[in-house]
């Protein structure tokens, strides 16, 4: 991949800005500021810039004195923690190509990404993810060296003579430095903007995944939208705020907010102990910042209803009397765009004395000033819920292929049920042939890696963008109708967007999963998943007796109790868009089982596939 | 404890950056961020004697009105508040034997005996021919004396809770306080004999009689605010134990001794520590009270008084510093209640020869609340204290 090493340019007289060359800076100024958390035995332990940078430093060392130069690929699979941002920015500085792993990913998976990237090294957190590419290894060839963070299990059990602890690695590193002390000031004025500074892979809901080339100025395009003056968050991060990092870091999104945004702004990042315990970590933490995908958003929207409905009697009154305020107060901040009137805020007032400023607290939301929620579509009464609790949830969009950087909701220009306006810096059009939309700016990736012609589906002549999605602009904001691919026709020729349907049925606690079916069919469908957190709490509380899942949604009063959700979401839908009837899943969906991507979003054609005889079933039964 | 003072291994250390040799500058000292109570950058945080901000504020606000009390209120309320801050120092020497330790003792009244003759024994006057005294009547000396003879009678004891649990233990330690009894009726050139009695230990700092009225204050307000700054130094030092690792032993002693020995405590010694230490607490107490009161009657130290004692923990919460202080001011303050009922209830006198009387009454009600307590609040005032906070904590839920 030559060509990607920025062939015909000149060498820029100053080192080209990098992630690696912001957290240098940042050591260098601030040198015992706290660059990020991990909770360790009950503590939030700190790493200072100092100490952070140091890390990286004998990480890329030790890349060079392992031969791995310029454009190799280094693969990460690990959940968050300090040595994720250590590797990654350790790759960076020596001009290597960062490829993220989802820790979820089946062993088929692991070795899809790592022989697509043709990966010299691998940083396994633990043997967990090292037995899954020792499993797979054989298979890739170019993979030289398997790096684990945690010994457990493995040091004295393991002979590969591939393997290396990452202290004995960063030890290399540190023998390395000492021989060549200049080796990664050196390395990282060789990089240039067009350099590919990492794959991100898709989550591949259709077919295998592809790995996006994301370059060195497609990350500082963003990070100057994501973080200037006037631009997605307005007062911009600053070291004394705080953010969560729970979402997998190979995912564009949690790679922006965690390590992007904490090189550019000097935000502190604390990571989860794991995605279980996110609800409490966040208690603890409290940030400022908060990113989440829609499927959280929901979660904490059910934990208050659930804990609502549980509360002794005196509490459920005063919080439901709260929230009805609150609510109201989040409808007129919808009507007015985010701004409030006299009355809203008189409103605003009395709930957060009630219930609203104790909330918050429990949720670990308190200090949030700003929040945000991409990566999939969201139900607007969820974001209304949260905007009445005085959090107004900026709904973004944006793609890996654009590095995140499309439209967004500004603050204080919010438009529920759009995904904001363009970003100053990119263009937005919609296709006049097929709807669909088209972007074009300095963050539009180079191309799929080793796949031109999938490039050359995606992007045009012109330089623009095919999302494959469809949607409209409406007076500047964008609203998305759905995936082209997932957008049904039934037999009666009606385009119905499925994804409008689902998130309205999702809205309710008790449903985690809904696919609606129709393609080429007579009428529309449902696959519904329940959420067995909640069910469970509601078939306590009403006293039936189950034992596994798959029991808990054959129970009558269950099937009962999701019909009603489902007349009560067909009542506010057109005659072609009600759902007929509806089937529920015996199991949770899973990532290992095929059913969800590492994204935890639904594969249509596997689940239409395994399921195949209920959904066959929905449709027979008419025709009889 | 030698098993539990190995260094605790710094999970931080393990990581190389922070093992590094080089001079990497570390975090700035490990400050809590602003505003977020449950999270914690240290264990000195965590362990922090007022941990939160709020607890803080109720202390500061607590001890401001506490200063205050003297210029409000009346001189026989403060002396009966003086009592009760003395009556709470020996609560909580009680309290870190029986309640943190669970070591069930029933001979506290001989430890507040031994201080208070001890205390009066070195304050006493030599010239007196019929006690014995010794003319020092710098106060910190007949203090420190009065805890250290009754820390020593603990340790004399100690062995015999080192062998023995639960019910035994109570019984023996009952058996203490009739040995005492009959001794302290007995010696008469130690305690001036039934009857007649001896005077108690002298409060005086620096020269200063802090028991006889001065030109600013009265001896009532000079008392009471002694005794508060007492109470505080010896509230200060029990939390401090029992948040230490020493009060860590005891806990883990009382859930479960075998499961204590077996990690790595050193039963014996946290047995025995919690005796003298609880003997410490009663000596001082006993030696303050009667320096408030005056005059002992070798009769006093009973079981009733044990039995006091009991109730104040049980009703101010076991296990806890701040339950043993409100238990004590409960128990010193109830009389004074019980006093008025007469005007309420007229067929309770408030004389002693008649029947039914308040004397009367108030024993039976010590009887009643302990009762009431354990059945209904085991964890006492301070578990009252404890849900009335967590309601308001896990608002607007129920858990």
């Amino acid at each position: 991949m030559t060509a990607l090493l920025g062939t015909g340019t000149a060498p820029a007289p100053t080192v080209t800005t990098t992630i690696a060359t912001r957290v240098r800076d940042r050591a260098a100024t601030t040198p015992r500021g706290v660059a990020m958390r991990s909770k360790q035995l009950g503590l939030w332990r700190e790493t200072s810039w100092a100490e952070y940078w140091e890390e990286v430093q004998l990480v890329g060392h030790a890349l060079l004195a392992l031969g791995i130069t310029r454009g190799d690929r280094v693969a990460i699979a690990s959940e968050n923690r300090r040595e994720w941002l250590s590797a990654d920015l350790g790759i960076v500085a020596v001009g290597g190509i960062t490829v993220g792993l989802y820790p979820t990913n089946p062993a088929a998976e692991v070795l899809h990404l790592l022989a697509d990237s043709g990966s010299v090294l691998l940083v396994a957190e633990d043997q967990e993810q090292l037995d899954k590419a020792l499993e797979v290894s054989d298979r890739t060839p170019a993979l030289r060296h398997l790096v684990y963070v945690d010994p457990r299990g493995i040091r004295g059990r393991y002979d590969d003579p591939r393997l290396l602890h990452w202290d004995d690695f960063l030890e290399l590193g540190r023998g390395h430095r000492a021989a060549h002390p200049g080796a990664i000031d050196e390395a990282m004025a060789g990089t240039r903007p067009d350099d590919v500074m990492t794959l991100v892979y898709t989550s591949g809901t259709t077919g295998p995944p592809k790995g996006a080339m994301l370059s060195v100025a497609n990350a500082e395009a963003t990070i100057a939208t994501f973080t200037g003056v006037g631009g997605l968050q307005d007062p911009p991060a600053g070291p004394s705020d705080m953010v969560l990092s729970y979402l997998p870091l190979c995912h564009v999104a949690e790679r922006i907010f965690t390590i992007w945004n904490n090189a550019a702004t000097g935000i502190q990042v604390n990571f989860a102990e794991n995605i279980d315990t996110v609800p409490a970590n966040l208690r603890e933490i409290q940030p400022t910042f908060f990113f989440a995908v829609p499927r959280i958003w929901e979660k904490l929207l059910a934990t208050v209803r659930v804990r609502q409905a549980s509360a002794s009697p005196v509490k459920r009154a005063v919080g439901n009397l709260g929230l009805k305020l609150a609510e109201g107060v989040g409808k007129s901040l919808v009507a007015n765009g985010g701004r409030h009137t006299a009355s809203s805020r008189v409103r605003h007032a009395v709930a957060w004395v009630l219930v609203v400023r104790s909330l918050r607290e429990r949720l670990g939301l308190r200090r949030v000033r700003w929040a945000g929620c991409g990566a999939a579509p969201v139900a607007v009464d969820v974001l209304q819920f949260f905007a009445g609790l005085g959090i107004p949830v900026h709904e973004l969009y944006g793609m890996t292929e654009n590095t995140a950087s499309a439209t967004a909701n500004r603050p204080g220009r919010i438009r529920l049920g759009t995904v904001g306006e363009p970003h100053d810096s990119v263009e937005v059009r919609i296709d006049e042939q097929t709807g669909e939309v088209l972007t074009r700016g300095a963050a539009t990736f180079l191309g799929y890696w080793n796949r031109p012609d999938a490039t050359a589906e995606t992007v045009d002549a012109d330089g623009w963008l095919h999302t494959g999605d469809v949607g409209v602009l409406e007076d500047g904001y964008l609203r998305i109708t759905d995936r082209m691919k997932d957008i049904l026709i039934t037999a009666g020729g009606k385009n119905i967007a499925p994804s409008e349907i689902e998130n309205a049925l999702k809205v309710s606690p008790l449903i985690k999963e809904a696919v609606v079916i129709g393609d080429r069919r007579a009428y529309l469908t449902a696959l519904i998943g329940v959420e067995p957190d909640t069910m469970s709490d509601w078939a306590q509380r009403h006293n039936i007796a189950y034992s596994t899942y798959r029991d808990l949604t054959e129970k009558k009063e269950v099937l009962e109790l999701v019909q009603g959700i489902v007349t009560d979401v067909n009542s506010r839908l057109a005659t072609v868009e009600q759902i007929k009837t509806f089937r529920l899943l015996p199991k949770l969906l899973d990532h290992e089982d095929g059913e969800l991507t590492a994204t935890q979003k639904v594969r249509r054609s596997a689940l239409a596939e395994r399921f195949s005889d209920l959904v066959e079933g929905m449709y027979s039964g008419a025709a009889r | 404890m030698t098993a539990t003072q190995r260094p605790v291994r710094d999970p931080a250390a393990g990581t190389p950056a922070a093992a590094a040799p080089s001079a990497t500058p570390a975090p700035a000292r490990a400050r809590r961020p602003r505003g977020r109570p449950a999270m914690y950058t240290g264990y000195a945080q965590n362990m922090a004697l007022l941990n939160t901000g709020g607890k803080k504020a109720g202390v500061l606000v607590l001890f401001v009105v506490a200063l205050l009390l003297p210029f409000l209120l009346q001189d026989d309320l403060l002396r009966l508040l003086a009592t009760g801050a003395v009556l709470a120092i020996g609560a909580i020497g009680l309290n870190l034997v029986t309640g943190y330790a669970g070591q069930v003792s029933l001979g506290h009244a001989v430890f507040l005996g031994i201080g208070a003759y001890t205390a009066s024994v070195v304050s006493g006057d030599p010239e007196d021919e019929s006690v014995y005294g010794f003319g020092i009547t710098f106060l910190p000396v007949w203090l420190l004396a009065a805890g250290l003879v009754a820390a020593l009678v603990g340790a004399i004891v100690s062995p015999l809770a080192t062998r023995l649990r639960g019910l035994y233990l109570a019984i023996v330690t009952l058996g203490l306080v009739f040995i005492g009894e009959h001794v302290f009726r007995e010696w008469d050139a130690l305690t001036g004999g039934v009857g007649v009695g001896r005077e108690g230990p002298t409060p005086e700092l620096f020269g200063f009689d802090v028991g006889t009225r001065s030109e600013f204050f009265s001896a009532d307000q000079q008392l009471y605010l002694l005794m508060l700054v007492m109470l505080v130094l010896f509230a200060l030092v029990g939390r401090n134990i029992a948040r230490s690792a020493v009060g860590r032993n005891f806990a883990a002693v009382r859930d479960r001794d075998i499961a204590a020995e077996v990690t790595g405590v050193d039963v014996r010694k946290a047995k025995r520590l919690a005796f003298v230490i609880s003997g410490f607490y009663g000596g001082c107490a006993g030696a303050l009270l009667y320096s408030i009161n005056g005059y002992i009657d070798p009769g006093s130290f009973n079981v009733l008084l044990s039995v006091q004692f009991i109730a104040m923990i049980l009703i101010g919460g076991a296990a806890t510093i701040s339950g043993s202080i409100m238990g004590a001011f409960f128990v010193a303050l109830l009389p004074r209640l019980t006093r008025e009922l007469p005007e309420y209830l007229p067929f309770l006198s408030s004389s002693p020869t008649e029947t039914p009387n308040v004397f009367q009454f108030e024993t039976f009600l010590y009887g009643i609340l302990i009762v009431l307590f354990l059945i209904l609040e085991p964890r006492g005032l301070f578990g009252l204290w404890v849900r009335a906070r967590n309601y308001w904590k896990a608002w607007p839920f129920s858990y």
